[in-house]
């Protein structure tokens, strides 16, 4: 039976932010549909849409011409709608089988059939055999198994529902080469078995390489639809990025570079995402980390403050550090800003004193000189703008920008030489995002090298002496300020090869 | 190395049988060692059966404490709600009740203890209050009820039913062995159902079994009423040693019950485990406390020597993995 499912101006807030304004997207029996656009399109909003995780605000779903409305995703799975999605959703301590099977496990009577179950299981691992470990079985548990391996008993689990349309959403972003190519054989069948496929990804190579047909978001909204055929790569990125203002005014610190000694070198850096980095900041830099959202951006700044497992050197000075535990870093005046402030930044109950004291308490004394503190936190709070009704208030009765201003204000405490950021204007508001960004020149005037990761590219623009974009944990392009513009750091991200994003600067 | 590493984290209850075995050879070394041979050799079966067979109530409660830790729950009140069910049977049994009274009385206990645990399950699965302070106040109020119905120590017990379970030895075999036989065989048939193959995916991820269609709220719920039907066994088999009970009795065997489970290898955090973890845990503390109580030391440094052996055999596990992943560098 054909499929045709069609979303229809679809809108999503999520707590006063819009997601999507206007989401459209029609998907064909025996199709290849790509979705692209840049950071924060609202493409995976689309897709949570369809497969029933996320309730729309607005808008209609068809399916077949009939409205449908999914509360959770087992409905859309029972319609035949099935998604791979980004997060694994798996069970680390079951077995790939139980994972697979999870609620639709061959039964006999009241026993499941561990047999049927674990022969089921295999058959669809032979799917991708040869590009997996081969000591793999289904009973294998899947906190043992490496990402790629997790994202295809993922890829797995949704084929195994025999969907009619299926979603992957960054299904190859964690795949190598060969996993992706079988991928697409598979990809390829489905099609064949006209089967509807949905197929985001960022790597441009790819969309055109398996889609039929694309269709792009830009700011919550879809902004066109094409054949695959007959559109280029450059028109479609000038879609993604076209009307995004560089209204960030560029007065850079680059005039100070040239004079100074290089601070910090890295060499082969690896972690889990990482495949060997190599980069040096110098004094009073500010570098930008740009890409896609999850290549490996924070793993950097975690690597250099000590709080992730590492190889490779990291070189402060020209002497060899390896920090294993953030002390160590802390006491060489490096600082990490981190991107969840409720998570890693701030202690939500405290007091504002306290927060901002809390790395700096030992400069204080035997019993602590609480007048001094106070006096200093004073100081910062003031030089921040932080607004507040007192010291002594919970941070939690902060508005988020000015919560930010605290997790930033508790490390400034220290007067850090090295000033690591990992996303820090996350839900702030654009007030604070000025203020905040004076705040940075400032440092990088008084000598403070800052290594700045942003999911807002336009923010990197707008400040950065260079930026490195990082895609699939490699730096695949380094961007002097002098041509440093929204366009070349967005192509360098999503363009799958050097030549190509050399062709489109 | 990889594999040994794999062994011990993945059969989670093979350490507990090492210790278990260590401590069972010193029990009866010193029991030997106190006796002589000739009582010894004479007496080794009765004292096994009167080993075994007073673990019962404490084994029953580590299961069903294991069940709801899998589940990625925990039951605090778990002791006090076998008090309850122990206090209701006492109270309502007389020494020559015949068998039919006896059992029609005890399927009214079973009523009451699931009643409890579902009382624990609405508010832990429906209301979302975390299960440890729902436990723990729910302990409360069950030891409130405990003794409302026997306010002091006593109470009887039909003596058709004690002199059968106090005298039984089936083929030779103490009657404890039969029932951890029945429990493990019973655990087996429940394991390969979809309601255990759940009970693991919910422990495991949450969120991730709820997307995958698992109703994690009935399943909760049902596995706090397993809880209190296991408590109503445990009860009877606490009263049918002692013919009586008393309304604190269940209070110290909650966390007793906490520890048989970690002390069997299965983690707080849940998602992994079993009962044969569990039982080898309860009996390996049930041994360690009789070797305290063969050694002829001082009363007060009895809890002393108890509580450092149990903090040394909970510590083992995560030390001898600490140790291995030193060795793999």
């Amino acid at each position: 039976m054909a499929q045709n499912l069609t979303s229809n101006d679809i809108v999503k807030h999520f707590a006063g932010v819009t997601a999507l304004s206007s989401g459209c997207l029609t998907a064909n029996s025996g199709e290849v549909v790509a979705l692209i656009g840049a950071n924060g399109s609202g493409k995976s909003t689309l897709c949570k849409i369809i497969t029933g995780v996320v309730a729309p605000d607005e808008g209609q779903l068809l399916l077949n011409g009939t409205p449908i409305s999914f509360s959770t995703p087992v409905e859309a799975i029972k319609s035949g709608i099935a998604a791979v999605y980004q997060d694994l959703s798996l069970i680390p301590s079951l077995s790939i089988a139980q994972n697979i099977w999870l609620t639709r496990e061959p039964m006999s009577g009241i026993f499941i059939k561990y047999r049927t179950q674990r022969k089921r299981t295999q058959e669809l691992l032979d799917l991708f055999a040869d590009t997996m470990r081969t000591s793999l079985t289904p009973d294998t548990l899947v906190n043992e198994l490496p990402p790629d391996e997790q994202q295809i008993v993922e890829i797995l689990k949704a084929v195994s529902t025999n969907p009619r349309i299926m979603i992957l959403d960054e299904a190859t972003s964690s795949l190598d080469s060969r996993q992706v190519d079988r991928l697409f054989t598979l990809i390829g069948e489905w099609k064949k078995q006209d089967k509807a496929i949905i197929f985001i990804s960022h790597r441009m190579v790819e969309v055109f390489r398996i889609a039929d047909r694309i269709t792009v978001l830009r700011n919550g909204k879809t902004v066109g639809d094409f054949d695959a055929k007959k559109v280029k790569e450059k028109d479609l990125i000038n879609l993604m990025v076209e009307n995004a203002k560089e209204h960030l005014e560029k007065t850079g610190t680059s005039i100070f570079k040239k004079l100074r000694e290089t601070v910090l070198k890295v060499t082969n850096l690896r972690t889990q995402r990482l495949q060997g980095i190599d980069f040096e900041v110098k004094k009073g830099e500010l570098l930008g980390i740009a890409g896609l959202q999850g290549q490996g951006q924070s793993d950097i700044l975690h690597s250099i403050f000590g709080s992730i497992q590492f190889s490779g050197t990291i070189e402060l000075d020209g002497r060899d550090h390896q920090f294993k535990h953030t002390s160590q870093s802390m006491a060489k005046d490096i600082a990490l800003v981190p991107g969840d402030r409720a998570k890693e930044g701030l202690l939500m109950r405290l007091s504002i004193l306290e927060n901002l004291m809390l790395p700096s308490w030992r400069k204080y004394g035997l019993p602590l000189n609480t007048g001094k503190a106070k006096k200093d936190a004073a100081k910062t709070s003031q030089s921040l703008k932080i607004i507040m009704a007192d010291l002594n208030m919970p941070v939690s009765s902060l508005s988020g920008g000015n919560a930010q201003k605290v997790v930033i204000g508790k490390w400034l405490q220290r007067n850090p030489r090295i000033l690591l950021l990992n996303d820090p204007t996350k839900g702030v508001d654009v007030g604070t995002k000025a203020e905040f960004y004076d705040l940075l020149k400032d440092l990088c005037k008084n000598g403070t090298t800052i290594l700045f990761y942003s999911s807002d590219d336009e923010e990197l623009v707008g400040l950065c002496d260079r930026v490195l974009v990082i895609r699939d944990g490699m730096i695949r392009k380094e961007i002097p300020r002098s041509k440093l513009t929204l366009s070349s750091l967005i192509t360098a991200s999503v363009t799958s090869s050097e030549e190509t994003a050399h062709a489109t600067d | 190395m990889q594999q040994i590493r794999r062994f011990f984290t993945k059969k989670t209850f093979v350490f507990s049988i090492v210790l278990f075995i260590l401590v069972i050879l010193v029990n009866f070394a010193m029991q030997y060692a106190n006796l002589g041979l000739d009582k010894f050799e004479k007496r080794f079966m009765f004292l096994l059966d009167n080993n075994i067979r007073g673990f019962i109530p404490l084994i029953l409660l580590a299961i069903a404490q294991a069940i709801v830790l899998i589940n990625g729950s925990i039951d605090l009140s778990i002791g006090n709600l076998m008090g309850v069910v122990a206090a209701f049977l006492v109270t309502q049994y007389s020494k020559d009740d015949s068998i039919a009274r006896f059992l029609q009385v005890f399927v009214m206990a079973i009523g009451i203890g699931v009643l409890a645990g579902a009382l624990n399950g609405i508010f832990v699965s429906l209301v979302r209050i975390p299960p440890f302070i729902t436990t723990y106040a729910t302990s409360f109020v069950f030891s409130g009820i405990a003794m409302w119905i026997l306010p002091r120590p006593g109470g009887n017990m039909p003596e058709i039913a004690t002199t059968f379970y106090r005298t039984m030895l089936p083929l030779g075999l103490p009657m404890g062995m039969w029932i951890i036989l029945i429990i493990m065989l019973l655990w087996l048939v429940f394991r390969n159902t979809r309601f255990g193959a759940h009970m693991y995916a919910i422990g495991g991820n949450e969120k991730a079994a709820f997307t995958s269609g698992v109703s994690v709220i009935r399943h909760r719920m049902s596995v706090h009423m397993i809880a209190g039907f296991l408590a109503a066994f445990a009860a009877l088999a606490l009263v049918l040693i002692t013919g009586s009970s008393d309304p604190r009795i269940g209070a110290t065997m909650t966390l007793d019950s906490v520890v048989a489970v970690v002390l069997g290898g299965t983690p707080m955090s849940g998602g992994i485990g079993g009962v044969v973890g569990p039982i080898f845990g309860v009996l390996t503390l049930g041994f360690v406390r009789n070797i305290v109580g063969f050694a002829n030391v001082d009363t007060w440094v009895q809890p002393l020597v108890d509580a450092l052996i149990i903090l040394v055999a909970l510590a083992s596990p995560s030390l001898i993995r600490l140790i291995l992943k030193q060795a793999r560098k």
